[in-house]
């Protein structure tokens, strides 16, 4: 399945994967099992690309696997849980072995630090963390977070720092060539990490036509000017799933989690499914017709 | 009617929530209770998660927060930062969570045993607990009873509770109420309002104050009577059984005779 959709922003994933240098600032998008770009992960992964240090809310998937091949070096997060699976596998190992250091936030805690890259200011007032040691215990970021009160009224306040990533990179469920993302369901913190981050790359199910986007424009979460690239990847959040699309793999989700358990089996999953693979159709076929079928959303529950 | 104690554990919990309340709703035995309260005595009930789910009304049972269940159908599917909002500006009346390790104040841990840099064992973090703990209007925490969990120590204070104590938390800045309730597979407890201490409530049926002083890693307030809590009602525990966990997948069937833990 090559590009059917060319011009405009449309690139390719090899060539998205290409522009990511090592030890870059990314934020990635993910909550649970959905909306993750993992068949750019995969092909970050196939690329040889690493060093990199995540800025995340939720994107438990991408956290995982980069940890599980080696390629993370450090992540402030808020929580990254297989739900219904337990803990993320490689990403503790790799805190636990001392590969990967760590700073913890709250969601809102995280996605505030988004606000404030995104609107341009350099903190941002919360009133969550206080108290706990996601404010006193902090590896990678003491200088960004600090207590104060505010200048107006005196309250005790939380100011976070501004963060923008130099990636954000993305699933979203469609796109016209022209750039403009459109995502149905639930959207996580996407808007708020291309808003923040320097340079956005959209990976989606299918790229549309233009006018398509512009029949529904309430659907658009990231307008084009936004966007440097835009990648067609349907499936591209496997085994996780996208609403309206199709639901997460369960099967699959529950083999990774089992390889992941140890650094070996996972280095076998590794060769199986990323690195023996010369690309996401390969990937894809090797999933298979009859379960990325059996995995298409009903369209009216929408999974 | 015969139950077991986990099916007390939601009942106890589902009891907590109020008709026509907001809840913001966590991962797990939360959403057990949370969807018993709305199925019996709270259909106006409003069930928020913190992926962008306003107003839920799932089919089944969601695998987490992020499950296609909850926003298939809800009235609003927006984002995480929305849904966390209304938690920020009081517009939550109670948050519902899950306990990794919880100590005397109603503090959880959710983070790290051991060292946090170099842990034993690495947790998933905080996700919105910290969020809904600091700002819900009140907390209900629902766990086992362990002696492992109730500790008089957390590794990492990863969601406050009442700190350390007294008014810890109004010092702290912190605009919710924190804890009122914690719900056990052996009790129901809550907090004294001075110290903000956690003080056994009512022991389930059949279970003994020797036990639930086993299981505490630290030293309980306990009350001079000390009632049993209500039973779960028959009505109860057929949604339970065979419409919210029919796979008892958060909720064990019932053991067969002879078993220790029912």
């Amino acid at each position: 399945m090559t590009t059917t959709a060319v011009g405009g922003k449309v690139i390719g994933l090899k060539e998205a994967a290409a522009r990511v240098p090592d030890g870059a600032h990314l934020t990635i998008g993910g909550f649970a099992h959905s909306l993750t770009p993992l068949a750019l992960v995969r092909e970050l992964i196939r690329q040889g690309k690493g060093k990199f240090e995540l800025t995340s809310m939720g994107d438990c998937w991408a956290a995982d696997m980069l940890s599980g091949a080696g390629r993370l070096t450090r992540a402030r997060l808020s929580n990254y849980m297989f739900e219904g699976f337990g803990r993320c596998p490689n990403f503790s190992r790799a805190v636990e072995t001392g590969e990967v250091v760590v700073d913890d936030y709250s969601h809102f805690a995280v996605t505030s630090r988004w606000i404030a890259g995104a609107l341009g200011l350099p903190s941002m007032p919360v009133r969550t963390m206080l108290g706990t040691d996601l404010v006193r215990k902090k590896p990678l970021d003491r200088g960004d977070i600090v207590e104060a009160p505010c200048p107006l009224t005196g309250e005790p306040l939380l100011f976070v720092r501004a963060s923008r990533p130099d990636f954000a990179l993305l699933h979203a469920s469609r796109a016209d060539a022209e750039g403009n993302i459109q995502l149905f369901g639930v959207t996580s913190t996407i808007e708020e990490q291309a808003r923040a981050a320097k340079r956005v790359i959209v990976t989606v199910e299918e790229i549309v036509p233009g006018s398509v986007i512009r029949e529904q424009p309430e659907l658009t979460l990231i307008p084009a000017f936004l966007v440097e690239a835009v990648v067609e990847a349907p499936f591209g959040a496997h085994p996780g799933g996208m609403f309206r699309y199709y639901d997460f793999d369960r099967e699959h989700v529950g083999h990774y989690v089992r390889a992941g358990k140890a650094a070996e089996t996972f280095r076998r999953y590794l060769d199986e499914y990323v690195l023996g693979l010369p690309d996401h159709d390969a990937y894809l076929a090797k999933i298979g017709m009859r379960k990325l079928m059996a995995l298409r959303a009903d369209p009216y529950w929408g999974y | 009617m015969d139950h077991t104690r986990q099916e007390i554990m939601a009942v106890a919990a589902a009891r907590e929530l109020r008709d026509n309340e907001v809840a913001f709703i966590g991962t797990g035995l939360p959403m057990i209770a949370a969807y018993l309260a709305k199925f019996t005595h709270a259909p106006g009930l409003t069930l928020i998660f913190e992926s962008g789910v306003i107003g839920a009304q799932p089919r089944g049972l969601a695998i987490g927060v992020g499950d296609f269940k909850l926003v298939s159908h809800c009235q609003k599917a927006t984002g995480l930062y929305y849904a966390l909002s209304l938690l920020q500006g009081g517009r939550v009346d109670v948050g519902f969570l899950g306990a990794a390790e919880i100590d005397q104040y109603g503090n959880i841990n959710s983070t790290v045993i051991g060292d946090y840099q170099r842990p034993q064992v690495r947790l998933p973090g905080s996700g919105g607990a910290n969020d809904i703990a600091s700002a819900a209007k009140r907390v209900i925490i629902i766990a086992a009873h362990q002696r492992r969990k109730f500790s008089p120590r957390l590794h990492y204070l990863t969601t406050p509770g009442f700190l350390d104590g007294g008014d810890a938390r109004q010092k702290a800045g912190l605009p919710g109420g924190g804890p009122s309730r914690v719900i056990t597979d052996l009790a129901v407890l809550g907090f004294e309002p001075t110290s903000k201490r956690m003080r056994l409530e009512s022991l389930h049926p059949g279970v003994t104050l020797d036990e639930v002083k086993e299981q505490t890693g630290f030293e309980l307030l306990i009350p001079p009577h000390l009632p049993v809590t209500e039973p779960p009602t028959r009505e109860q525990v057929r949604l339970l059984r065979e419409r919210i966990d029919p796979a008892g997948e958060y909720i064990a069937p019932p053991q067969p005779a002879g078993s220790l833990r029912g």
